[in-house]
């Protein structure tokens, strides 16, 4: 073992001072040291930001970076995301949004992809569609093709949105999926509710949001 | 074994029909359910092989040669157990003393875990160092003292079976060359004379190139044993648990009871997880040894450079056709390379997976194929990355044919395609090489892809920018894929001898719920939801009273894994099956609970209740027949409600769409960019069409990828040089644009609930569909076949060589008038 120094990190509001060799890459003091084994990592060159943290508000790639550079650093990972006050106590919209979009399949991408997208949204609440495909173009995913965490994202823009206008307002925050007691609709053509079919050239589902049906 | 009575069991009420009666509400079949496993991975509360952490757990970090093929002359440890820190260093001296030196590949070959003589492939694992944390094991990693004599190595399979190659294989007896394999298909004569006499025959070569699944995680496990209870529990990535236990007892002699294999939450697989790897092996065998866990996990460049590749299928496509464009026969033959062992991962009577179905979609009555495969100094593989074994290079080849044939006809390809389609009152339609297809309504999937892709109006596009000297040429590409998927039935299909069934167990709890257990693993298909889903739709249970367990062979039934899309087709119908034997027993109890005769009890899948045939208010769900079953359980029956299937399908499903792709080359740079993308798959009865369409985009990126981007390279010196993300290349969220998916539903006669699998359609279909798109733009000036990747270097050289390259320097000089204009200088 070679010589350790001590560094302090702030990680989701909580400060910590540990003992890290020099040569710790960051990725493994979140991991490791404190056991926020959330952010992973897939492949030790900077190029698929499964290891995606902010730092001081910034989002990095916590294997390009020995943790002692980090020191008196304030960071967030995932596991952050439900204390922040738009959460509610509950999920954030981000990860609402990864949910209700199907933003993620085995999830080993989701953590890196949700904090590239909240430092997209705080830099930039409305974000447009090449907008988002440039902030998550540094975090691979090989399940979903990308659409569905773009949708996401947008998703927690707009929940975000509706949010401050609500608390501008003086009011509370409405929930924008707040007709949950309506009539119940699979979103299949000329079922339970759902759209009638216009013909057989029809798609499942346009790339309008607000053209699919109403999903459980 | 499941009986054809139990495979069949109820449909008295026809069986779920999703399109007309979607889920009753709730979540069964048909119903886009949120997917219960998102809850844990977007808090980052995940439980992956690298996430666990257990108490004196020591680290493993392989020494790998840096030589593709060399002798090793000596091996000295001494520096690296100096170390402070280093635990133990293996060699495979150290594993013959345990027998577990060698191991056997899933096609029977016998790979060395750690080298014992001689290194085949650059990055095969040479030592092994075991020490207290990561970094101490890397440090020994690079004090292990290894002697090589470095061999002549070959990593061209063509080059490799020229008479002066080196032989890379003298471990096998009586090997004198790098011939693998041969292999064939079809009637050889009968071909033969049909191509003699066709008025019209086409030919073109090409390479399936090497991919690499790349999963984000890569492959890694924690092996840790109890000396207490004598119990060795290996974590690891794996897509089929049960079968690695297996063959984890028949390697190490450990009984197999004694051995637990568990699968935690797997970050993608898409067929890299399949086989073992000596990265198991070992992490296994110290932690036996050692009596301490041991954690070993992959760096991304080991995960390219030793594990399973996949394709490397270097094809020669010929059809021949009638001048109206009818195909008369197909016929192939193929170069394999399989790398440095025989590490296929496919059933064992299938050495060339199931490659002989390339006649595709198309109702053709004459073919014949023929395979040879060789070794390589490079790591060995031949993984169904996203497929059902090899059904991706015959999909490849026979579409791209296809649309070499419209070519050579002046045909329209849909044409060609509408003209040779099999009929869908021909099934089950029995193809020339055996197989036999169970649905298909092949017309409707390409109309309705056709009328959404705005087909005609492209074609008039196209023919506009070749008139008007457009400096972007527009493409378009179809595919009308048909794929096998759904291995077994076990008399044909194994893995290392096991049946390829699957299975599902159902425990109905006292309060009315109920755990599901399977055979197969997810790796993100989203198994806890699907499974519960086909629960719920035949119990009439609510999705959210259903957890599904799968990934521990202590708890769950044996099964054989996941891959292949044949999870919903095997463990699907199992969970069927296995709810219908609920079900059966439900009725007893029913009959008891509302005082009426067994014969008048129905059932009714609307309201998911049982009811007392004329007197419809007398009825009972199964959450209340559970209380029952446990509290006021019938004279005469056992308590408990509660079932399992073991589910041998009798025959595979047959998934298919059509797929069409519009792009925009650039005449100047050789760039692609995608105009439209269509997805018209038919996967039969729907269980989510949300996690459907997820699979579909998944899917459909990784063809981008395999068509634009990925390959595994190597130079002459047996130096991988695609073996990281940074030279092998996944697309990002900038190369993949936004898919349009549609469907249209063949339901499968014989599965259950008419399921076919759908998971690998997409990674299959859309190859040939984008690389047909890039050649038809620039089909006008006689480019017949491009490559992949397609990378702008490629597209510009067949631009170059159809006289359609548009010279970036003229493009330049026309704005430069003497001075730059405010627009090129803003530019």
């Amino acid at each position: 073992m070679t010589d350790t120094r001590e560094i302090t990190l702030t990680v989701n509001g909580t400060e910590h001072t540990i003992e890290v060799e020099p040569r710790q890459l960051l990725v493994h003091a979140i991991r490791e040291e404190l056991d926020l084994t959330g952010t992973h990592i897939g492949c030790d060159t900077g190029n698929c930001g499964a290891c995606t943290v902010l730092r001081d508000g910034e989002p990095i790639k916590s294997c390009l970076m020995f943790a002692t550079q980090a020191d008196g650093s304030d960071l967030m990972t995932v596991e952050g995301m439900e204390d922040l006050p738009e959460a509610g106590g509950e999920l954030h919209p981000l990860q609402e949004g990864f949910r209700e979009e199907h933003g993620l399949q085995c999830g080993y991408c989701t953590p890196g992809m949700i904090m590239a997208g909240k430092a997209l949204l705080d830099e930039n609440p409305n974000p447009s569609e090449a907008d988002i495909r440039e902030a998550i173009s540094g975090n691979l995913c090989r399940c979903t093709g990308y659409q569905n965490i773009v949708r996401s994202i947008e998703y927690a823009a707009e929940e975000l949105e509706h949010g401050e206008i609500a608390a501008a307002d003086g009011g509370v925050a409405i929930d924008a999926d707040a007709n949950a007691d309506g009539e119940f609709d699979c979103g299949v053509e000329n079922c339970c509710g759902g759209p009638a079919a216009e013909g057989d050239g029809d798609g499942d589902r346009g790339s309008d949001p607000a053209s699919r049906g109403e999903r459980r | 074994m499941s009986s054809d009575s139990e495979r069949f069991a109820e449909a008295e009420d026809g069986g779920p029909q999703p399109e007309k009666h979607c889920g009753h509400g709730r979540g069964g079949m048909g119903e886009e359910v949120k997917r219960k496993e998102d809850q844990r991975f977007i808090t980052g509360r995940g439980n992956y092989v690298d996430d666990i952490k257990k108490s004196g757990m020591l680290h493993c970090e392989l020494v790998r040669s840096p030589h593709a093929h060399a002798r090793i002359e000596d091996i000295d440890k001494s520096r690296a157990l100096e170390v402070d820190g280093v635990v133990a260093v293996l060699t495979a001296d150290d594993l013959l003393e345990y027998d577990l030196a060698t191991m056997p590949t899933l096609m029977d070959d016998t790979q060395d875990v750690l080298v014992n003589d001689k290194v085949k492939f650059q990055s095969q694992e040479v030592a092994a160092v075991i020490a207290t944390d990561r970094y101490t094991a890397k440090d020994g990693a690079q004090k292990v003292d290894v002697d090589y004599d470095v061999l002549d190595p070959v990593v061209d399979a063509a080059d490799a079976l020229e008479d002066d190659a080196p032989l890379i294989r003298d471990d096998i007896e009586g090997q004198e060359d790098n011939h693998c394999l041969d292999w064939e298909t079809g009637d050889e004569e009968a071909t033969a004379e049909v191509f003699d006499e066709a008025p019209v025959t086409v030919t073109e070569q090409m390479l399936y190139q090497r991919l690499h699944p790349a999963p984000i995680e890569t492959c890694g496990a924690v092996g840790d044993y109890d000396p207490g209870k004598d119990k060795l529990t290996v974590h690891m990535t794996s897509q089929a648990p049960h079968i690695h236990r297996t063959l984890f007892a028949q390697v190490s002699g450990i009984p197999e009871h004694k051995i637990r294999i568990v699968s935690p939450d797997v970050g993608g697989g898409f067929g890299n997880k399949v086989p073992i790897y000596p990265g198991y092996v070992v992490a296994a065998a110290a932690s036996y040894v050692l009596e301490q866990p041991v954690k070993w996990v992959e760096e991304r460049s080991e995960n390219i450079q030793s594990t399973g590749f996949a394709r490397d299928y270097d094809m020669q496509g010929e059809l021949a056709a009638t001048e109206d464009g009818e195909i008369l026969a197909v016929r192939t033959d193929v170069l394999a390379d399989h790398g440095a062992y025989n590490a296929v991962a496919q059933p064992s009577k299938f050495p060339a997976g199931f490659f002989n179905i390339f006649t595709g979609s198309y109702d053709i009555d004459t073919a014949y194929g023929t395979l040879t495969a060789a070794y390589t100094n490079t790591a060995p593989g031949g993984v169904a990355y996203r497929c059902s074994f090899r059904v991706t290079e015959a999909v490849y080849l026979i579409e791209r044919m296809v649309k070499v044939l419209a070519d050579e006809l002046g045909m329209d390809p849909a044409e060609i395609r509408r003209k040779n389609f099999i009929q869908p009152e021909q099934f089950p339609y029995e193809s020339p090489t055996g197989w036999n297809y169970d649905s298909g309504d092949y017309e409707k999937a390409l109309d309705k892809a056709l009328e959404m892709a705005d087909y005609d109006h492209y074609r008039e596009e196209q023919q506009r920018r070749i008139e008007t000297d457009a400096d972007k040429l527009l493409g378009i590409g179809i595919s009308s894929f048909t794929e096998v998927v759904g291995a077994g039935p076990g008399k044909s299909c194994d893995i290392a001898g096991v049946e390829m069934f699957d299975s599902a167990e159902i425990r109905v709890h006292p309060t009315g719920n109920a755990t599901v257990r399977v055979g197969v693993q997810t790796q993100g298909q989203g198994h806890e939801t699907t499974f519960a889903q086909i629960v719920a739709e035949e119990l009439g249970m609510d999705v959210d009273d259903i957890t599904v367990e799968h990934g521990d062979t202590d708890t769950d039934p044996y099964g054989l894994g996941t891959y292949g899309s044949r999870s919903t087709p095997v463990a699907g119908a199992a969970a069927a099956v296995a709810s219908r034997k609920v079900r059966e027993k439900a009725k007893a109890i029913a009959a008891n609970e509302l005082e009426a005769a067994e014969e008048d009890i129905t059932w009714d899948r609307e309201s998911g209740e049982f009811h007392v045939a004329g007197a419809p208010d007398r009825s009972i769900s199964i959450t209340e027949i559970a209380a029952g079953a446990y509290m006021n359980k019938p004279a005469g029956e056992d308590p408990g409600l509660e079932a399992v299937n073991y589910y041998d399908p009798p025959e595979m499903t047959y998934p298919f769409g059509s797929y069409i792709v519009v792009v925009e080359v650039d005449r100047e740079t050789g760039e692609v960019e995608f105009e439209k993308f269509v997805a018209v798959d038919d996967c039969g009865n729907r269980i989510n069409p949300m996690i459907i369409e997820g699979q579909i985009h998944g899917g459909l990126a990784q063809g981008i990828g395999t068509a634009m981007m990925e390959h595994v390279t190597f130079d002459d010196n047996g130096n991988v040089t695609g073996g990281d993300f940074m030279n092998y290349l996944l697309p990002t969220s900038m190369e993949i644009p936004n898919f349009e998916t549609g469907h249209t539903v063949t339901p499968s006669p014989h599965h259950p609930i008419g399921a076919k699998g759908v998971g690998e359609s997409p990674t299959v279909g859309s190859p040939p569909a984008i690389v047909n798109a890039v050649v038809d733009a620039m089909a006008h000036g006689g480019i017949s076949h491009i490559e992949m990747p397609m990378t702008p270097d490629v597209v510009w050289e067949k631009l170059d060589e159809a006289g359609l390259a548009a010279d970036p320097a003229d493009a330049i000089a026309l704005e430069f008038d003497g001075q730059w204009s405010d627009e090129a200088a803003d530019d």
